[in-house]
């Protein structure tokens, strides 16, 4: 929980130990490991000391396998579709990586329509390739093309936070209307909603709960729905 | 030393450092860093997608603009660019995103004198790149660069040392016999088996400096002193922007709209949604 810059050595010592984003292990000629962070941010460690990460935010995403993802369909492409992630390189969907497609039947998704996906493939010298069910059960398991609702970017952090599930503000939308969301890992939430207000409300709020913009916290948000409706 | 300053600082004191996070729209990190009235403005985007003919199989494209206040970039901003990438290089991981492009522009906010960028300034935009590429987060780093700039003075009546000074203003950078900025790459040395610094800044290497004496009566012992002397103030810098990263985000709440923004901090935000206080809050002196 202390606060680090790039190049700083940490104690990270543990039989298992896992790094996470913004740590790079080193082992010298002796055999001897030693941790150095690779990003500005604060250090966070879990409770069993054998996983260490740095918390940090930022904007541009950089894809990692298991991540949901909303992203945008760009083009179609042979069997599947060039897909916008947000990231350096746009990714493929296959045309099969669907729930119950096959040859003969297989989801039409037009260019510039919406689709959560999780990326499956995540190599720094390849372009990220995405799935739209789980691999082992075939079962969509929520993936799919996001039909009608409404798009908004957010900060990295943000989209995490979103997706912890002890995080405050989507509980508190939900109590106030119904409420569909997709939060993607890469600084995008699909949204939809039964009336406009409550989509612009949800934008709003979003908006201003992110760290990177007015970093609200609960209360500050609670009190910001009320001037809304 | 019987040399005094024409602001009235000590030899070894820089002026009050400004570090911002701007949040600029449309980049992925930005930042401004200041000397007092020295300062500059930086922002980064990246890993982005790259155009073909840049593309490098290996590593990511690392493309540096440096922006002169008025008119378009001349030889001057082109060899500064040019240095910037060279020095902050060794700060990136850029193997990690290859066939991609890493894009740092640096807009100068302070009038450049016509022939070269004054070492101050050209401190203030190597400072102002590392906090946008810190800010950006995207981008895996090994180190983080900081500069500072230091000027010499001879006294012409009395055979007394040499005055080094830190972070010379503009016109003690005209005015002085020798100047240059000095810029060091902190991260901590894992192949060296040299022991761990006992001071709370990872080790320090040099990375650039473009020291220069005008008279031609330099000497090694002259160098190795302002060098030092640069050290000191990138290690304060080095301090500052440690200091700073909770300020990239965990912004405190937006002002009522009853507040007044104005008076000079108002000025320098140019933005609804930060107030005097969070000015305060987002601005280090030191």
């Amino acid at each position: 929980m202390s606060v680090v810059l790039p190049g700083e050595l940490i104690q990270a010592q543990h039989k298992n130990l896992k790094l996470g984003p913004g740590l790079q292990q080193y082992v010298d000629l002796q055999g001897r490991t030693s941790t150095v962070v690779t990003r500005a941010g604060t250090l966070e460690q879990n409770a069993k000391g054998n996983k260490s990460w740095v918390e940090g935010n930022s904007r541009r995403y950089v894809p990692a396998a298991q991540e949901p993802v909303v992203g945008i369909v760009a083009a179609r492409q042979g069997e599947g579709w060039r897909v916008d992630i947000g990231s350096a390189h746009q990714a493929s969907l296959d045309g099969l990586a669907f729930e119950g497609a096959s040859r003969r039947n297989r989801p039409n998704l037009k260019v510039n329509s919406l689709v959560y996906a999780r990326v499956s493939l995540a190599h720094k010298d390849m372009e990220p390739e995405l799935e739209c069910f789980d691999a082992q059960t075939r079962k969509a398991e929520g993936f799919g093309e996001l039909k009608g609702g409404f798009l908004v970017r957010c900060s990295l952090k943000m989209s995490r936070n979103l997706l912890d599930p002890n995080y405050f503000l989507l509980p508190l939308l939900g109590s106030r209307f119904p409420l569909d969301a997709a939060v993607g890992m890469n600084g995008r939430v699909w949204l939809s909603t039964k009336e406009v207000k409550h989509t612009i409300a949800t934008a709003r709020c979003i908006e201003a709960a992110d760290p990177d913009g007015g970093g609200m916290d609960q209360i500050a948000v609670k009190k910001f729905i009320s001037t809304l409706d | 030393m019987s040399f005094t300053r024409p602001d009235g600082r000590g030899n070894e004191d820089k002026r009050p450092l400004h570090i911002i996070y701007e949040r600029l729209d449309r980049v992925d990190g930005s930042a401004r860093f200041g000397f007092g009235d020295t300062k500059a403005l930086a922002s980064v985007s990246g890993p982005i997608e790259v155009r073909l003919a840049a593309e490098q199989p290996s590593k990511a494209t690392f493309d540096v603009t440096v922006r002169p206040l008025s008119s378009l970039p001349g030889t001057e901003s082109k060899a500064l660019a040019t240095s910037l990438r060279g020095l902050l290089s060794p700060s990136l991981i850029l193997s990690r995103n290859p066939r991609t492009l890493l894009q740092l522009v640096v807009q100068s906010l302070t009038p450049s004198p016509i022939e070269s960028y004054p070492p101050s300034l050209a401190a203030a935009c190597i400072n102002a790149s590392s906090l946008a590429l810190l800010n950006a987060g995207s981008i895996p780093m090994t180190g983080v660069v900081c500069a500072a700039g230091v000027a010499l003075f001879r006294s012409t009546t009395e055979e007394d040392i040499p005055a080094l000074v830190l972070d010379p203003s503009e016109s003690e950078s005209r005015e002085a016999v020798g100047c240059g900025c000095f810029a060091f790459l902190f991260r901590t040395e894992i192949a060296g088996s040299q022991p761990l610094p006992t001071n709370d800044t990872p080790g320090a290497r040099l990375v650039w400096t473009n020291w220069h004496v005008k008279d031609g009566t330099s000497d090694d012992g002259e160098l190795a002193r302002a060098q030092a002397l640069g050290l000191a103030g990138a290690e304060t810098i080095w301090r500052a922007i440690k200091q700073s990263v909770p300020q990239m985000d965990n912004l405190p709440p937006p002002p009522l709209p009853s507040r007044s923004t104005a008076g000079e901090l108002g000025i320098i935000t140019q933005s609804d949604e930060v107030s005097d206080q969070d000015m305060n809050d987002a601005k280090i002196e030191i």
